[in-house]
């Protein structure tokens, strides 16, 4: 109850410095976003962790050689070793029999060593200057001041113009570069441009994330909001609220709760969005997938009753009325599945019930017509195209008879020449 | 010999070597403009390899490729390349319509907006490969047949004059197949040439009017009823090429340089 009363009392500003977290978490989180869509269409996703961990041994750098923590110098020592970690790792993979994935372990594990031994050696040497340096590893939002936040949005601004502008590039490069190249676009260039951003972006994020958890956040909002869209622009866009958002929830919550790294809230609360999106996303969430599929069985349960009542009034041809022992009689069907069939049909009004049975309307009869059709057509159709033996096609048309559209069952009659008996020599009803 | 002015294609000495190995080893040949070419050969002979280094996509270690008897940026404008489909990721976030305005990037460049003028080029590219209803469709619910129609709807509308196609037919239904070549032949007739990577031999003789068979080294080029018999097809896919693999083998083994200055 304390901790939400803190994080509402983050969100009302009173104190100076939340601002300050508030306006750094923003910007450094949505840049990262943007930039993170085109890390994750490259597929260059474990790039991203090679460059987080690797900023860590320049941020070291630049305070043994300029001796103070001053975040410019800092950002200009991780956006080097940042870089030269990504040129390695390509280089590598290009130049030798070296396979991306061990080149990636390598440069990873040995800068990122490299980067705790310089910090241990820093905390080592005495220089009272040096308290804090170790936040860059879990990051620490709070630790920002208003000089901090004036430099991220310069660069950042400037990373996101970039981005804006070369979006088309930056789009084709990530869909088909052969193609990007072969109609004239300076791809060396426009790779160029994305790792500098990246990597700018990264050195940048650790200061509120992290150099372990850096890389989180940037394939993490693109890879949520890709259950979201299929649009690369709204892609994009979406990727940039999500992360900020997190960004923003992230830091508040470790901001109310003491000594807690910003870092890992941060991840926590974006992956909680990917995994909320992973399970509704309106493109390709599990929700939908289970949605589909509910429609799907309903679909196949509706069309298998109905059909039955096409059997039942050839069998017998006096009656009209059947019970529901005589319906289930001359069904597969489990009775609990039957009776929510046949309740689905009365329902549509496709049958009608009274005490002494079910009596199938006009409009019901039609329509068992229509699956009787459809199944039997597909029975000719494989038996004739697939050279199938009669008796081995029913089991198949029990199946696809659910699936098939009238513009399919159109094409299969034109094909078939409007036949009148199925490979058993039932007659096909029309 | 090709009168020059007549002239698409001409390679002169082209040599690719991937990983020390020569993948396509001195080829040296003029194609003639509007005629629909195939390029045949057996797995791994350099086809593909052949198509991206005249399109500048790898660099040739030795020796050089003209189009129109130029420079490839000075025609850029003019040459079209279709990329193997399976070369690039189909769940990308784009729709039909948008991978058929790429085509138009090729005049516009990075930074133009797409016009009125683009936008009908577009739709009119759609509908050649009858894929206008489709354009507002996700490209990953598209099946192969459609996807290969895609690519060639925006290789169209570049409105070149040479088209670079690479495995056009591959994993395509058989109606597909149909539309491809009614389309190519349809280029044909309106003066584009068409240079075509082909795997199947038996349509071989109905697609192309004229072939280039490659084993890494040049083994035929010439109009298809010169250059299709038995002795050619025999030399390129037979086994009397194999001193020549064990050579380039050799070289990548034992590190040899192709050619030493």
């Amino acid at each position: 109850m304390n901790t939400l009363r803190e994080i509402i009392s983050f969100f009302s500003f009173s104190e100076p410095n939340v601002k300050v977290v508030f306006l750094g978490s923003l910007i450094l989180c949505s840049v990262s976003g943007l930039v993170g869509t085109f890390t994750l269409l490259r597929k260059r996703s474990l790039i991203g962790d090679v460059i987080s961990h690797s900023v860590l041994p320049g941020i070291a750098l630049a305070f043994i050689i300029g001796q103070q923590k001053n975040i410019a110098y800092l950002l200009i020592g991780a956006t080097i070793t940042g870089w030269i970690s990504t040129f390695l790792v390509d280089y590598i993979t290009k130049h030798s029999k070296i396979k991306s994935d061990t080149a990636i372990a390598l440069i990873l594990s040995v800068f990122f060593g490299v980067g705790v031994l310089l910090l241990t050696h820093i905390q080592h040497s005495g220089n009272a200057s040096q308290s804090g340096l170790d936040q860059f590893i879990f990051g620490r939002a709070s630790a920002m001041n208003m000089s901090d936040v004036y430099l991220f949005s310069i660069v950042g601004i400037l990373i996101a113009a970039i981005i804006v502008i070369f979006f088309r590039g930056f789009t084709l490069l990530s869909f088909d570069e052969s193609y990007a190249q072969s109609i004239g676009f300076p791809i060396e260039s426009l790779k160029l441009m994305l790792s500098i951003t990246t990597v700018a972006t990264v050195a940048m994020g650790v200061q509120a994330v992290g150099v372990v958890l850096m890389s989180a956040l940037l394939i993490t909002p693109a890879a949520a909001a890709k259950f979201w869209t299929h649009k690369i622009h709204v892609l994009a866009i979406l990727a940039v609220i999500i992360s900020g958002a997190s960004g923003v929830l992230g830091s508040a919550i470790s901001y109310s709760s003491k000594g807690m790294p910003t870092g890992p809230w941060i991840v926590v609360v974006v992956s909680l969005v990917a995994i909320f999106s992973a399970f509704v996303g309106s493109e390709s969430g599990l929700l939908k997938g289970y949605q589909l599929r509910r429609q799907n069985n309903i679909k196949i349960l509706r069309e298998n009753t109905i059909k039955l009542f096409f059997a039942l009034q050839n069998l017998n041809k006096t009656q009209s009325r059947f019970s529901l022992a005589e319906v289930s009689q001359n069904s597969k069907m489990a009775l609990s599945s039957l009776k929510r069939g046949l309740n689905l049909l009365v329902n549509e009004k496709l049958i009608n019930k009274d005490s002494s049975g079910y009596e199938v309307t006009e409009k019901g009869t039609e329509e068992a017509k229509a699956i009787v059709r459809k199944h039997r057509l597909w029975e000719l159709y494989i038996s004739k195209y697939m050279n199938l033996k009669p008796d081995h096609v029913h089991d198949d048309a029990e199946g696809i008879e659910h699936v098939i559209t009238p513009e399919i069952e159109k094409e299969l009659e034109e094909l078939l020449e409007f036949p009148t008996r199925d490979p058993h020599d039932s007659e096909i009803p029309y | 010999m090709i009168d020059p002015s007549d002239v698409a294609i001409e390679t002169h000495n082209l040599t690719v070597i991937y990983n020390k190995k020569p993948a396509i080893w001195n080829i040296d040949f003029e194609l003639p403009k509007g005629k629909i070419i195939g390029v045949m050969g057996p797995n791994g002979s350099g086809k593909s390899t052949l198509l991206k280094a005249i399109m500048g996509i790898v660099e040739p270690n030795i020796g050089y490729s003209k189009l129109f008897n130029q420079d490839l940026d000075e025609v850029r404008q003019r040459v079209s390349y279709v990329p193997q489909r399976q070369s690039v990721d189909w769940d990308f976030p784009a729709s039909v319509y948008d991978v058929v305005a790429m085509g138009r990037y090729a005049t516009k460049g990075m930074l133009k907006r797409l016009n009125t003028e683009d936008k009908k080029i577009i739709s009119e590219s759609l509908d050649q490969v009858k894929m206008m209803p489709f354009a507002k469709r996700q490209i990953s619910q598209l099946s192969g047949g459609q996807q290969q129609r895609v690519f060639l709807a925006r290789a169209i509308a570049q409105k070149a004059d040479l088209y670079l196609m690479d495995e056009p037919f591959v994993g395509v239904d058989a109606g597909t197949e149909n539309a491809i070549i009614t389309l190519l032949k349809s280029l044909r007739d309106s003066g584009k040439t068409l240079l075509v990577v082909h795997h199947d031999l038996h349509t071989a003789q109905d697609y192309f009017e004229w072939l280039v068979l490659l084993n890494a080294r040049l083994v035929a080029v010439g109009p298809t009823e010169e250059v299709f018999n038995e002795k050619v097809l025999s030399d390129t896919y037979g086994g009397t090429l194999t001193t020549l693999s064990k050579v380039a083998n050799l070289l990548k083994v034992k590190s040899f340089p192709m050619r030493h200055k």
